[in-house]
């Protein structure tokens, strides 16, 4: 069992124009473990990307205060590839592109990087589990020969993440948004994916705007996020419960004096 | 010293046509009292690009035919050494030699049509298009490697034509490339070369395309060599509806100094002049790339566009991405951009969020910086190769962390 554990997060970022600094997390904690998927959700600018991309190691984000856990070792120092070889995973709200790198080669790159040099993994392996994948996702092979996201659109930019969390087969998948921007056909085979991934070997930590995704990916722990703060855990009954009030409903409840984005 | 009489004397020894010895000492005539061309903010007239004193040489050919490629005689179409077609073509070449370059531009064309020692002519009849890219190797000769390609594209032919260029056998000391492309009216060339010549030589090239009306050509020119260079990259766009893509990449490393002017030059009304440059630099490397994109007056209702960017990949290193601009015509679209900087990070974040380490990131992040010129070359093989040139370049002359 692995597990990954938040503790007391406070992140800052250097605003570019201002040159000043923001922050963002003023104290986030969790804890996950293979074979649990926890959704968090949060109102817009609560700092949801800011915790994944943080999670995973983007150098833009600064801890302040506070540790990041993965199997009781600090990663916090760690940079971003190392943190992905020890089994970390961040599907991007906005994944880049990359233009000259193919789809395929790009894939067979990340998993050769978890392998020992002189081991990487064999063409008919890779192959035979691309085929499977790409099937599971209703992805067309043409996509492999692709340059890496260059001119998807945003769901295929969608799915392609999830088809490198399948061929990476991290130990904890972060998804941040994998929802937005998809019809419902779409929804349902990007949580084909994620759900064929669930199992003892697997955690996720899914970022959601929307209740929607939770029916179709069902979490084990609902953890609601509110300017930088976990402020109320729950099971999916709390994900139901937010989509009826909203979440002014819920940080009046709770008593918080938060000025939420999306108010006017 | 350099003198007439060991010119006509080794002129003669390769019994070549007259009128090819008369450009030679035309030229020769010239090369005292013209002068280097220039290149803004670059100087390399100290460099070994003229010899001083009388040398021996004599005209070979610098490539070798595959049999297939000699079976495309059956379609009308010249592809030989330039000194075999100055005989049996005498007017066709007689008249197109030395008609894109002229040999009083500068000391460097006089020194070159005097000395010329290597080179290929192609000729592509009326109407032929050609599907499969003719493919061309081409090695130094002699220790002053003397090149010219002359390619004549008659109306409404199409043809893709691929060099590689390389000194792994033998080594000249110093080369000069040229290339006249001539694109008659509704001609198609596209013209790709991985030039990757050795520390141990020098290089000035000059390679120039004159298109005609409705005339389409491509350059992709990757400058993978490992040796000082200087040179030109320039399209003529005479005729009107006329068409230019400029494409260019360079990697620099080492102590290697490389100057390139990559020039589009509209004439014609309607004509259309791109320039893409890509530079990615090492170490104390050296690079200018100047893009000049000029309208000449009466070219109305032409487009001109450039983009020229550099990676800076040290701080030793010196590169300059220059966008010039010259416009004499009001009816025109002209547009910019150019930019010196490190890798992009959102890509580089990316790559390793995926677990792919630093060195290797970056250089698949700068593979698609240069995708333009890679994906212009029309042959799986050569492309690979380019790429594992440039794996090569960019393992020995990355930072180590
Ligand atoms: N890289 C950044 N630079 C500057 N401000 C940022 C950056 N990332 C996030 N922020 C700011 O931090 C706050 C939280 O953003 P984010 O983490 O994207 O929230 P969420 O994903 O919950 O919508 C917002 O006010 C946003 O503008
Ligand atoms: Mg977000």
């Amino acid at each position: 069992m692995a597990t990954l554990e938040i503790k007391d997060l406070h992140v800052e970022v250097e605003d570019k124009d201002k040159k000043s600094k923001k922050k963002i997390l003023k104290g986030v904690n969790l804890s996950l473990k293979t074979g649990e998927i926890h959704a968090i959700m949060g109102p817009n600018g609560t700092g949801k990307s800011t915790l994944s991309e943080t999670i995973m190691g983007n150098p833009r984000y600064h801890v302040t205060q506070g540790d990041i856990l993965l199997n009781n070792e600090s990663i916090v120092e760690m940079p971003v590839d190392e943190r992905a070889r020890k089994g970390l995973f961040l599907a991007m709200q906005y994944p880049a592109e990359v233009p000259g790198v193919t789809n395929a080669e790009f894939l067979r790159a990340a998993i050769n990087a978890c392998r020992p040099k002189d081991d990487p993994i064999s063409v008919m392996t890779f192959l035979n589990e691309l085929d499977k994948n790409l099937d599971l996702l209703d992805m067309n092979e043409a996509m492999t020969e692709r340059y890496l996201n260059e001119g998807f659109s945003g769901g295929e930019k969608k799915r392609n993440e999830i088809l490198q969390m399948l061929m990476i087969k991290p130990s904890f998948g972060i998804l941040d948004e994998i929802d937005s921007g998809l019809d419902i056909d779409a929804l349902r085979v990007v949580s084909r994916g994620v759900n064929a991934m669930r199992g003892d070997k697997f955690g996720a930590l899914m970022i959601t705007h929307y209740q929607r995704l939770l029916d179709y990916i069902v979490p084990d722990v609902v953890h609601v996020m509110m300017d930088g703060r976990v402020v109320k855990d729950g099971g999916p009954d709390l994900a139901k419960k937010l989509e009826q009030e909203g979440y002014a409903g819920l940080r009046d409840e709770l008593g918080l004096d938060i000025k939420l984005v999306d108010e006017n | 010293m350099l003198t007439k009489e060991n010119l006509l004397n080794f002129s003669h020894k390769n019994n070549e046509s007259s009128w090819l010895t008369d450009l030679r000492i035309k030229s020769f005539e010239r090369l005292e009292e013209l002068d280097y061309p220039k290149m803004q903010r670059f100087s390399y007239q100290d460099w070994p690009l003229i010899k001083k004193e009388d040398f021996s040489w004599s005209n070979q050919a610098d490539f070798s035919l595959k049999e297939e490629q000699k079976l495309l005689e059956k379609k009308g179409i010249i592809l030989t050494d330039i000194f075999t077609a100055s005989k049996k073509y005498p007017e066709l070449v007689q008249s197109t030699l030395g008609s894109v370059i002229k040999h009083n531009e500068d000391k460097l064309t006089a020194y070159h049509y005097a000395y010329l020692n290597s080179g290929l002519f192609l000729y592509i009849p009326k109407d032929i298009i050609l599907t499969e890219p003719i493919t061309i190797s081409l090695s130094p000769t002699q220790d002053t490697y003397i090149s010219h390609l002359l390619i004549v594209a008659d109306n409404n032919s199409k043809v893709k034509f691929l060099e590689e260029i390389q000194d792994k056998e033998k080594k000249a000391s110093s080369a000069s490339l040229m290339v006249e492309l001539i694109a008659r009216p509704g001609s198609h060339i596209e013209f790709s070369s991985l030039d990757e010549l050795s520390q141990d030589t020098t290089l000035y090239f000059n390679r120039r395309a004159k298109i005609e009306k409705d005339a389409h050509v491509e350059w992709a020119i990757a400058f993978m060599n490992d040796c000082n260079t200087l040179g030109d990259l320039d399209s003529e766009l005479v005729g009107e509806g006329s068409f230019a893509d400029s494409k260019a990449i360079a990697v620099t490393t080492a102590n290697q100094k490389v100057g390139i002017n990559n020039r589009v030059t509209n004439r014609g009304p309607h004509s259309t002049g791109l320039i893409n440059q890509r530079g990615v630099l090492l170490e104390n490397s050296r690079l200018i790339f100047n893009g000049i994109g000029q309208i000449v007056h009466g070219a109305h209702g032409s487009k001109a566009d450039q983009q020229n960017r550099v990676l800076m990949m040290s701080d030793e290193a010196h590169g300059d991405a220059n966008p010039l601009l010259l416009i004499d015509e009001n009816d025109v679209i002209a547009a910019h951009a150019a930019s010196v900087g490190p890798v992009d990070k959102v890509q580089m974040n990316y790559l390793m969020s995926r677990g792919i380490p630093y060195d290797q990131a970056q250089r698949l992040v700068i593979r698609g910086f240069l995708g333009a010129v890679l994906d212009a070359i029309p042959n799986k093989d050569v492309r690979r190769k380019m790429i594992d040139i440039l794996e090569r370049k960019l393992i020995d002359g990355q930072i180590k962390h």
